[in-house]
């Protein structure tokens, strides 16, 4: 059932050796993020700056509350930072509205969520279809099928995901994911909400595909052992970059 | 569009979901089903109306009308029927053996095929029932009525006497159709072949007869209108605008029962779709997130959730328009008795209205929330506990007004009573929420104080209660909601019940059915004698009457040139009936002025309605002439009139002694229990001038309305229960994630199963308790303005009525909790919890 994962060594140290021609996939400049508490002013981020080569791994580690998803989040283009810039493959992409910034996203960029974020009302094949229907695309449901066979659910398409244990719900996000072919696949704690057993299988698939796709994959995580997997790490404390 | 129709097709398997289809089918189903229903009955009483006439429309003349008339009917595509009304004497033949012959003094028409136009014959079936009949009068042949047939002794195939002819009779017929127009003497009826006329030479030059054209169809009142201008002398056209006014009465007042019951079922069913759609759109916000984190736009999302929206108003209402069907359908069973033939069906109109109705609330109050919901921040896919914009704001209740507005305008074309029923919403709902905040305040005062704990409650209790204050917000919008159910709910039913039979009451059972008019004032002691006694075995009041033309108003001379509307032109053109009373007559109302009493002289009391039409006020000054004598007076009050009462009604009252030196006639009322063969022979011995006009058959199809429109409000009342247990289910499963939530959490902190289910019961207990209070509340003030205001009668508060409610109210939400949340004792926490996660 689980897909060939068998040069799992592979994954850690075959690197897809980043261009230097090309732009990053992942440019941040001195980004800080604020937010009002009460009648102070919280800093989540404080002027972190960080580049990501196209085809790289990269795990941002730290501690609860040390800004780690905010980052996630300002990378992804799903929140907006009070200061700085992110551009992916050299275009800023910060300062975009918000539609605009929708559309960039739509087929480029893909999200695996701790809680999974499957649509309930949705077969697993209808929430992979999704991404590829909004950005319409015909041939929604041959590929989606193909993702689904690719991680191993191929006989669980017309599943609800509250028919699906954990790590096939996470599967079927993965799917979701990579059925676009983007660029770029963020990662918010993908095991977090999966025992080590699952949570294992989860990661191998999506180094493994990530491998194949030759995607850019950048994961928020708290385990040391995921983050060690990536071609790089970078530490967060209190807002703050400090490895 | 594939993805909206699959979006709604897993949606459809949500509760939320459904419960939005069913509240919004139910609002469709209501006000179809009323529409529809009303739209058929308003034809059927047209045709009805037309049936007391015996056709759509009818000219009369003391004389064989011209050619013309007959010609310019079937040229406009009429069907036409002619007919001489005549009275005479119809007799037995003498019996064998016997010289004296049995006769009466008979109504003869004379008809020609077919008759009537509208309506029909009926003869009585095997088992005494009435049954329409299917036969025309030929030659030779004569229908009598049951009275003629029993006065005379005789039965079908007997001959008769009818001037020189001895007709055979053909059938003995309980009615016939023609009720209306002029009134009919207590005379049996003979209906002959017209052809039959000329050869009985019963009307020879100067006889007096009545010859009538009669004509159906629909250009039937452009004819009348064209025919208006030609009339001669002597002759005179009636169409069914005439109808009688207690009868019009009774069928408005039957509408405003009907259109009430079904307003008050929107009205629930926005309740319930208003809570269902917030709860729908929080589940939503997880798919908005996601779809703005996976690249759509604001718009493109927001296209989705319209058209997803969209698609769900149009499943509800093609659901809702078939149920309305088939509840019409069931209203026209209900109803059936009352029209001579099946209801015509209804038109398109309604149908569209109901569809209507459907999309104009499900967009009204969703579109608001879905801009909202279509600019969720993608970001929130991170933070599931960020917050979000909400219902949608100032925008939401504006759209969400309008659309209740528009839907009630829709109901009642009249924009004064939409906008006081959506701002009697606004007020309620704002009053209920105050109140129910109130409420709150005394429980947790209550809870605080510790005498839970002294009155022997369960410490499980205590946190029941606690929870109710814990959720402040919507547990006050929760309570109002249910309260504003609750309230409907007891005031359809007190309508239905108390409201309803105040309103039969109205019509007593010995109301007047004989009027006795041209009654001479030599007369009136006699006949005073041979009148059983009104009500308080007083003896029956004999009012002077005067007929008097209208010439001068404030001295200017007047004629019906002088007025645009119609109803006044014919005021003006036909003479007036002027009686006198000393005192206010009992069910007349005081509007304006005051009831003259004492000697004054040239005062005159107005009917209101009639002063509005002559455009007159008091202190307005009427100069009448009456046989040549010139009478001014003064208006110094205006009347409402009881036109339900039967009783004896005037449009014009002046003082007794204003009266005294004028020719006049008396006119009494009185009611003839069924049985009675012996008061009007003897009064019409002692008084041969004098003209009984029978009503008996005008009241019984009253009373018959005012039944069967008991029958079609319980069903309309349906509608409104149905809604109202809705909103019921809807208004308590508001909280039940949270709740579920809840519990979870307490079972895994080591909460016993008993402890969870008292907490539960002592929260949905208190919650039901300040519902049917609040309901009962509501439902006492909305009813004594229903009943004084509205509908006009008198209000009594019944207790039955409130304590049946309140239990009730208190009762099914217990039950409605209680099935909403009991999964949460039997689901293992851990996967509520999850879920919740």
């Amino acid at each position: 059932m689980t897909p060939a994962t068998h040069d799992t060594n592979a994954a850690a140290t075959i690197s897809s050796k980043p261009s230097t021609n090309a732009p990053p996939a992942i440019q941040a400049d001195s980004l800080s993020r604020v937010v009002p508490l009460g009648e102070r002013q919280l800093t989540i981020l404080d002027n972190v700056s960080m580049t990501v080569a196209e085809g790289e791994t990269l795990a941002i580690v730290g501690a609860s509350g040390s800004g780690k998803t905010t980052l996630l989040g300002l990378l992804a283009g799903l929140d907006r930072p009070n200061h700085g810039s992110v551009a992916w493959h050299g275009e800023i992409v910060s300062s975009l509205s918000e539609d605009a910034l929708a559309k960039r996203r739509q087929g480029a960029i893909g999200f695996v969520f701790q809680s999974f974020q499957l649509l309930p009302a949705l077969t697993a094949l209808e929430n992979v279809m999704l991404p590829l229907e909004l950005a319409g695309a015909n041939d929604a449901q041959a590929r989606a099928q193909d993702w689904l066979n690719r991680v191993g659910l191929g006989e669980r398409v017309d599943h609800l995901p509250k028919q699906l244990s954990g790590g096939e719900q996470q599967r079927v996000a993965i799917a979701r994911a990579f059925v676009a072919s983007p660029s770029i696949v963020f990662a918010d704690e993908p095991t977090g909400n999966l025992d080590t057993d699952t949570g294992a299988e989860v990661v191998e698939l999506m180094f493994t595909l990530n491998r194949e796709q030759g995607t850019t994959l950048v994961l928020v995580t708290h385990d040391l052992d995921l983050a060690s997997r990536c071609h790089r790490m970078v530490r967060l404390a209190r807002g703050r970059v400090i490895a | 569009m594939n993805l909206i129709l699959r979006f709604v097709r897993r949606e459809l398997r949500s509760t939320e979901a459904r419960i939005l289809v069913l509240a919004l089918a139910l609002a469709v189903a209501s006000v179809g089903a009323v529409a529809m229903f009303a739209d058929r009955v308003k034809m059927a009483f047209a045709n009805q109306a037309n049936v007391l006439l015996g056709s759509d429309a009818m000219i009369s003349g003391d004389r064989p009308l011209p050619d013309a008339f007959t010609q310019q009917a079937l040229a406009m595509g009429l069907k036409i029927t002619a007919s001489t009304r005549f009275g005479s004497m119809v007799s037995a033949p003498a019996k064998e053996g016997g010289t004296a012959k049995d006769s009466a003094l008979s109504d003869v028409k004379a008809v020609s095929s077919p008759y009537p136009l509208r309506g029909e014959i009926e003869v009585r079936g095997a088992n005494g029932e009435r049954v329409p009949l299917k036969a025309n009068v030929n030659a030779g042949e004569v229908f009598v009525d049951e009275r003629l047939a029993t006065r005379l002794g005789i039965k079908v195939g007997d001959t008769i006497e009818v001037g020189k002819l001895t007709p055979r009779v053909a059938q003995v017929f309980a009615e016939e159709p023609e009720i209306a127009g002029n009134f009919l003497s207590a005379s049996p009826k003979v209906l002959m072949a017209n052809a039959d006329v000329a050869a009985s030479e019963l009307l020879g030059p100067g006889s007096r007869a009545t010859y009538r054209l009669q004509v159906a169809g629909d250009r039937a009142q452009d004819f009348a209108d064209s025919i208006k201008p030609k009339l001669g002398p002597g002759q005179r056209l009636e169409t069914v605008r005439e109808l009688r006014p207690e009868v019009r009465s009774t069928l408005e007042k039957s509408e405003q029962f009907l259109g009430l019951a079904a307003s008050f079922a929107v009205f629930l069913a926005v309740v319930a779709i208003v809570l269902a759609l917030r709860r729908y759109l929080k589940r939503e916000l997880d798919t908005a997130t996601l779809f703005r984190t996976l690249g759509a736009g604001q718009r493109q999302t927001l296209m989705h959730f319209v058209g997803q929206f969209f698609v769900l108003a149009l499943i509800a209402c093609v659901l809702g328009v078939a149920i309305a069907f088939a509840a019409q359908a069931g209203l026209a069973f209900a109803v059936r008795g009352l029209f001579a033939s099946t209801l015509p069906p209804a038109g398109w109109m309604p149908l569209l209205k109901a569809f209507a109705t459907g999309l104009v609330l499900l967009l009204g109050f969703a579109i608001p929330p879905l801009v909202a919901l279509s600019s969720t921040p993608p970001v929130r896919a991170l933070r599931r506990d960020m917050p979000t914009a909400s219902g949608g704001g100032a925008l939401a209740v504006v759209l969400g007004g309008a659309a209740v507005l528009s839907v009630v305008m829709m109901q009642s074309q009249d924009l004064k009573t939409g906008a006081i029923f959506v701002g009697g919403i606004v007020v309620l709902v704002g009053a209920a929420t105050l109140l129910a905040v109130a409420l709150l305040w005394l429980i947790r005062r209550f809870v605080r104080s510790g005498k839970l704990a002294m009155l022997g409650g369960a410490r499980s209790w205590a946190y029941g209660l606690a929870n109710l204050d814990r959720r402040r917000l919507s547990t006050a919008l929760q309570i109002a909601c249910l309260g504003l159910g609750v309230m409907t709910l007891i005031t359809v039913g007190f309508v239905r019940t108390d409201l309803f039979s105040a309103w039969q009451k109205s019509i007593p059972a010995d109301a007047p059915n004989r009027f006795l008019i041209n009654i001479q004032t030599d007369q009136v002691d006699a006949l005073r004698k041979l009148l059983p006694t009104a009500e308080g075995a007083k003896p029956a009041a004999f009012y002077p009457m005067v007929r008097g033309r209208l010439i001068a108003v404030n001295d200017k001379t007047v004629s019906a040139k002088d007025y645009s509307n119609e109803q006044a032109k014919r005021l003006v053109d036909r003479e007036f009936n002027l009686s006198a009373s000393s005192t206010l007559p009992p069910g007349n109302k005081i509007l304006a002025g005051e009831y003259f009493s004492g000697p004054e002289q040239g005062v005159m009391s107005l009917e209101d309605g009639i002063a509005k039409t002559l455009n007159l006020t008091v202190g307005d000054r009427m100069t009448f002439d009456v046989a040549g004598d010139k009478v001014e007076v003064k208006v110094t009050s205006l009347r409402k009139v009881d036109w339900d009462s039967f009783k004896v009604n005037f449009f014009a009252l002046v003082p007794e002694a204003t009266l005294a030196p004028l020719p006049k006639s008396y006119i009494t009322a009185v009611h003839l229990p069924t049985g009675d063969n012996k008061t009007l022979p003897s009064v019409v011995a002692a008084a041969p001038n004098v003209l009984v006009i029978d009503v008996s058959e005008i009241m019984s199809r009253v009373r018959s309305i005012v039944n069967q429109v008991a029958s079609a409000l319980e069903f309309v009342f349906a509608f409104t229960l149905a809604a109202g247990l809705l909103t019921l289910y809807t208004a308590v499963i508001a909280t039940q994630d949270e709740r579920r939530y809840d519990t979870a959490l307490i079972r895994t902190l080591g909460g016993t199963r008993s402890q969870i289910r008292s907490a539960l019961i002592a929260e949905f207990a208190a919650l039901g308790g300040a519902a049917g209070l609040l309901g009962v509340l509501g439902a006492l003030a909305l009813t004594w303005a229903l009943a004084t205001r509205v509908l006009k009668i008198d209000f009594s508060a019944s207790p039955t009525v409130w304590i049946v409610g309140f239990a009730a109210a208190t009762g099914l939400t217990l039950l409605a909790g209680w099935l909403g949340t009991r999964s949460v004792l039997t689901t293992p926490p851990i996967q509520v919890l999850r879920e919740g996660a």
